[in-house]
């Protein structure tokens, strides 16, 4: 099945009455296997309400989302978390370490979180953080890292349990510029060693040729750049 | 007889058992620590209450302090309760005979004697002796007075003290000769054996020192014998005595005893030793408010450890919600989360309780030899360990409660 994620026309408006507000009108997008994505928009477009309701955090107005052939569920917070665990992998902003786990700590309650054995758990942290250049600070805590380093780390958690689907928000925001396109051309290189789906949020539109698509958003629309 | 190789093959077959069952606990408690995931949450809720190792410590303190004074509340209340029915409970004897309504050991009214021998008369009693007690003054050799609970013991000297530090018990007998207690020399200006005091204008002389023999009053029992109690107040007869002490015939239970001697004695009360101990407890904590005062006291302690938890816990949550709303986004439970806040509490109260535990000992030992001994019983200490245990997890309530608000989209946010 190539076909991973489904979002069918999805709307959101929050609040209620006069003052509430519609974020996301009639968004229906199909992700296949290993298609990297690519959201740009302006602030308040509904980018992160959008990449909210494709990681299963925040329940539609109306229509309804497909994750690996399966209807989400969003009247269940615990079908979420379970969604969520099996089946996606965040790279968030300022890359949300734990602060007081080491950098083996984070990645391994991640894994066993996700129903991963120790050995397997090992095994796969061994693999990544190799891959991603940062296996010598295994045993350093977040706030000895720099910030690319974070991203590096922040993008082997999100890989360690080989979800089908990786979500970023704004992953390069907090970096410069080089440090941002190294990490951005990391995120697109995994993503597609692990055969997932891989969603990026940002401003930088110089980021774009790094991904296979490219969608933007405004006014709860979306639409696709050819 | 059984063969070599039986035996062999039976003791290996017990062992196989041995190791079954050890092998088969484990597999439960492994069992239970994957359902709760117990690997995933134990790094997570340790880590940050190490985080801020200062306010651990301070927290683990005031814990340890507030179950401290709670489990001393206790201890006094157990003190006491041991201090007040020690005569009673040491006098190794199954039914007390007294005057009606005598509301505890230390307020007897005179009974005649006859009734001594009436009792030893009865059916299923094998023994039966008197003894007396009255308060009285003792006159120091610098001329204070002391208010004294005089004791005096009949031949067999039941009832008297049951350690002795110097001299024998049966002293008691020898014409004005007392017994006082260790705890107590100062207050009775009592240096050694053979000082002479006064009681009423009778000569006291301390024929032996007792060990540990505390009184719940404040006012130190001074034993001597029946004849020379009544010599030493005035206000009783020559037949006249406080309590009549009888043991059963084995066979007969007290209750039997005390019946038979309920219907057969007039106008005396008969009560077995535990009725009569617990007479004495529930005048002395719950008529004169002594019981009420230190159970609230206790409550107030348990209510100020439930306090630190709650407000400490809830700190250290509202500090990590982001941390927390992380771990939503990445597929934790609500439940997992909870469940590391829960075990936060746990481990605040069990450390704390084990801070508290090793003062209490430390003052269960500091006031041994003192009036007012801090004293524990392993139900009463099991069970405040219990409750306190159970108030560290409902602490975790409000902390948990703002967790299950917490929604993960507001990693977002951060």
């Amino acid at each position: 099945m190539n076909t991973i994620v489904e979002c069918e026309n999805v709307s959101k408006r929050y609040g209620v009455g006069e003052l509430s507000e519609q974020v996301l009108a009639g968004v229906s997008l199909t992700f296949r296997r290993s298609e990297t994505c690519v959201l740009l928009g302006p602030s308040g477009s509904g980018k992160t309400t959008l990449l909210s309701i494709l990681g299963c955090m925040l329940s539609p107005t109306t229509g309804a989302l497909h994750i690996a052939g399966q209807q989400v569920e969003f009247m269940r917070a615990a079908t979420l978390s379970e969604l969520r665990r099996r089946y996606i992998g965040f790279v968030f902003q300022h890359a949300q370490l734990l602060p007081f786990l080491t950098v083996e700590e984070n990645l391994r309650i991640v894994g066993r979180n996700a129903g991963l054995s120790d050995a397997a758990v090992m095994e796969r942290m061994e693999r990544l953080l190799t891959r991603l250049s940062v296996d010598q600070l295994r045993r350093k805590s977040p706030a000895q890292l720099s910030g690319g380093q974070r991203q590096r780390v922040a993008i082997a958690r999100a890989l360690l349990h080989r979800p089908p689907v990786l979500l970023a928000d704004e992953p390069t925001a907090a970096l410069d510029w080089h440090t941002g396109a190294g990490v951005a051309e990391l995120l697109v290189e995994q993503a597609k060693a692990e055969q997932a789906v891989l969603v990026v949020v940002t401003h930088d539109t110089r980021l774009v040729s790094h991904f296979d698509r490219v969608l933007r958003i405004d006014g709860g629309r979306v639409w696709e750049e050819v | 007889m059984r063969s070599h190789s039986e035996i062999l093959a039976r003791s290996k077959c017990q062992v196989v058992k041995k190791v079954g069952t050890s092998s088969s606990y484990k597999r439960i408690i492994r069992t239970a620590a994957a359902f709760l995931a117990l690997d995933q949450i134990t790094p997570v809720a340790a880590k940050i209450l190490l985080h801020n190792k200062v306010r651990f410590s301070l927290t683990l303190t005031g814990i340890a302090i507030a179950f401290f004074l709670a489990a001393a509340q206790f201890g006094l209340l157990v003190g006491w309760i041991n201090t007040n029915t020690a005569i009673i409970r040491h006098a190794g004897v199954d039914v007390w005979v007294m005057a009606p309504q005598t509301p505890a050991f230390d307020y007897g009214t005179a009974i005649p004697r006859n009734r001594l021998y009436q009792v030893r008369s009865m059916p299923g009693v094998a023994w039966a002796e008197g003894l007396f007690m009255a308060w009285n003054i003792w006159q120091r050799g610098d001329g204070r007075r002391v208010n004294v609970e005089l004791v005096g013991l009949d031949e067999s000297s039941q009832g008297g003290p049951w350690r002795m530090r110097e001299g024998s018990v049966d002293v008691v007998h020898l014409p004005h000769t007392v017994i006082v207690d260790e705890l107590y020399m100062q207050a009775l200006g009592v240096r050694r054996v053979g000082d002479s005091f006064a009681m009423i204008g009778q000569q006291a002389i301390v024929g032996g020192i007792s060990s540990g023999i505390r009184t719940f009053t404040a006012s130190p029992f001074i034993f001597t014998s029946i004849k020379s109690a009544i010599r030493y107040d005035k206000r009783y007869l020559e037949d006249e005595i406080t309590y009549v002490m009888a043991r059963c015939v084995p066979g007969f239970t007290p209750e039997y005893v005390r019946d038979t001697i309920r219907a057969r004695v007039p106008q005396v009360e008969v009560l077995t030793t535990v009725q009569f101990a617990t007479r004495t407890v529930q005048y002395w904590m719950l008529e004169t408010g002594l019981g009420l005062t230190v159970v609230i006291t206790a409550m107030l302690g348990l209510g100020v450890g439930v306090m630190i938890i709650s407000q400490t816990l809830f700190a250290i949550t509202q500090d990590h919600l982001p941390n927390y709303a992380t771990l939503l986004a990445l597929g934790f439970s609500h439940r997992r989360l909870a469940m590391i806040v829960l075990m936060q509490s746990l481990a605040l109260g069990g450390c704390g309780i084990a801070g508290g535990s090793v003062l209490f000992i430390a003052a269960c030992y500091a006031t041994a030899k003192t009036p007012i001994p801090l004293e524990t019983t392993p139900l009463v200490f099991t069970s405040l360990i219990f409750v306190s245990l159970l108030s560290s997890g409902l602490a975790s309530f409000v902390s948990v409660r703002s967790l299950f608000n917490l929604d993960p989209v507001s990693v977002f946010h951060v």
